[in-house]
C-alpha cells in the first residue's frame, strides 16, 4: 500500500496554507507547483541533500510553519541533518520525505530506501517520526508533525510519479517571491 | 592585537553589519571567532554536521529575513561546492564565509593542500567572490566591508582567514 503524493502534498497546503514549504528538486517541486504555485513555495532547482537543511535555516527566521517536502534520494544524501536538525528542535519545523524508492529525476534508478527506515533514522536522532503508507495516515500524521513541540518528521511511501508541471525557471524569482511574502515586503 | 581580539572585534563588525546567525563547524584555528559568535547577545549560533548544510541554513535563514555567516575550515569550504553552484549563485542568496585557509604558510598536511592552498581559485571559477587575510588587524575591517558587499548585492562573498592570523599546527616545526 502507498499514499498519493499529489493528495498528500495538497493535505499539507491545507492543514498549514500560511507554510513556506521547501520542497526537493524534482518530483517533490513538481507535484507541489502542479497543486499549487504560491509564493511561499521555495521550490529546490538543485542541491539535492540540503533541502532538510533549508527548511530549518527558514524555520528559526519566521514564526510561521515551515514544511519540508524532501526526497529519499536526498534525506539519504544528508542524514546527519537530521542530527543538526535535533540540535536546534524549532518546533514550527516539519520534515515530510516522500520515498517512492527511486532517483525519479534521474531516470527511475533504485536508491537504497529499500532497506532504510527514516523514521526510525530520525528518531535515533532524537527527533520525533513516523512512517505512513496511505494518504489518510499521512494526513493524521502531518497534523501530529505539525502540533508537535519540535521539530518532527514523517516519511511517507509514495508510488513514483511523472508530473508535467514545473515551477518557475527564474531561481531568483522564486527566493524573492518566498522572502517578500515572509518578511511581509509584497508588493 | 591581543591573541583573540581581532575575533571579538570581528563578530562585533558583522553583527553591525546585520548578521544575527553563526552556522559553524570547529577547526581549532577559528575557535577564538565561534567562541566570540558563541558569546555574542545578538548572534544565534548553530553548529551543523557537515558543511553543506550551513549553506542550506544560511539560505533558508535569508530567505526568512535573517543575515549568517559560514564559519568553517577550507576543507569543509570544499563540502559545500554543490550547494554554492545550485543553490547560492544560482538564486542569488547571500551569506558571508568566513573560513580558515590552510594547506599554504606552516602547513604539514598534504591532505590540507589540494583545496586550502587552491581555494581562492576554485572559488574564481565559480564566480564566487573572495577575499584572503593575511593580517590580524584587517580582519574585522575587511570582513565587514565583504558583509556589507555580500548582503547589499545578495550574492555569497567568502573571507579566508591565512595561516598568519589564525597560526598554524606544530607538527610542521616537529
Amino acid at each position: 500500500m502507498t499514499a498519493d503524493q499529489h493528495e498528500c502534498t495538497a493535505a499539507v497546503l491545507e492543514e498549514t496554507p500560511d507554510a513556506a514549504v521547501v520542497a526537493n528538486l524534482g518530483v517533490a517541486s513538481y507535484v507541489l507547483a502542479d497543486v499549487e504555485d504560491r509564493p511561499r513555495n521555495f521550490y529546490q532547482w538543485g542541491s539535492m541533500g540540503v533541502t532538510t537543511p533549508v527548511g530549518l535555516g527558514m524555520a528559526l527566521a519566521t514564526d510561521d510553519p515551515v514544511t519540508v517536502l524532501d526526497g529519499d534520494g536526498s534525506m539519504l544524501m544528508s542524514l546527519g541533518a537530521l542530527s543538526t536538525v535535533k540540535g536546534v528542535d524549532p518546533e514550527n519545523l516539519a520534515i515530510v520525505v516522500f520515498d517512492n524508492g527511486v532517483y525519479e529525476t534521474t531516470g527511475g534508478q533504485q536508491t537504497h530506501a529499500a532497506t532504510t527506515d527514516f523514521a526510525a533514522a530520525a528518531r535515533a536522532c532524537g527527533l520525533e517520526a513516523e512512517t505512513v503508507d496511505t494518504t489518510a495516515d499521512f494526513e493524521a500524521a502531518y497534523r501530529d508533525a505539525v502540533a508537535h513541540d519540535g521539530a518532527a518528521l514523517v516519511a511517507c511511501e509514495v508510488e513514483p510519479v511523472e508530473p508535467d508541471t514545473r515551477p518557475p525557471f527564474d531561481y531568483a524569482h522564486i527566493k524573492r517571491r518566498v522572502r517578500d511574502s515572509l518578511t511581509g515586503d509584497e508588493a | 592585537m591581543s591573541e583573540d581580539t581581532w575575533a571579538t572585534e570581528t563578530v562585533d563588525a558583522l553583527s553591525r553589519a546585520g548578521v544575527d546567525l553563526a552556522v559553524h563547524l570547529p577547526d581549532s584555528s577559528i575557535d577564538p571567532l565561534t567562541d566570540a559568535f558563541e558569546a555574542h547577545d545578538d548572534v544565534e549560533s548553530v553548529l551543523v554536521s557537515r558543511e553543506e548544510e550551513a549553506v542550506g541554513v544560511l539560505s533558508g535563514a535569508w530567505v526568512g529575513g535573517r543575515r549568517g555567516a559560514l564559519v568553517c575550515q577550507s576543507s569543509g569550504l570544499a563540502n559545500t561546492f554543490n550547494a554554492l553552484g545550485s543553490l547560492s549563485l544560482p538564486a542569488r542568496i547571500p551569506f558571508i564565509g568566513l573560513v580558515s585557509r590552510r594547506g599554504d604558510l606552516g602547513e604539514f598536511n598534504l591532505a590540507q593542500v589540494p583545496m586550502g592552498y587552491n581555494l581562492p581559485e576554485v572559488l574564481d571559477d565559480i564566480g564566487l567572490r573572495n577575499h584572503v587575510v593575511e593580517d590580524r588587524d584587517e580582519v574585522a575591517e575587511r570582513t565587514h566591508m565583504a558583509a556589507l558587499s555580500a548582503f547589499s548585492t545578495e550574492t555569497p562573498y567568502v573571507v579566508m582567514l591565512d595561516t598568519t592570523v589564525i597560526g598554524y599546527k606544530s607538527e610542521a616545526d616537529e
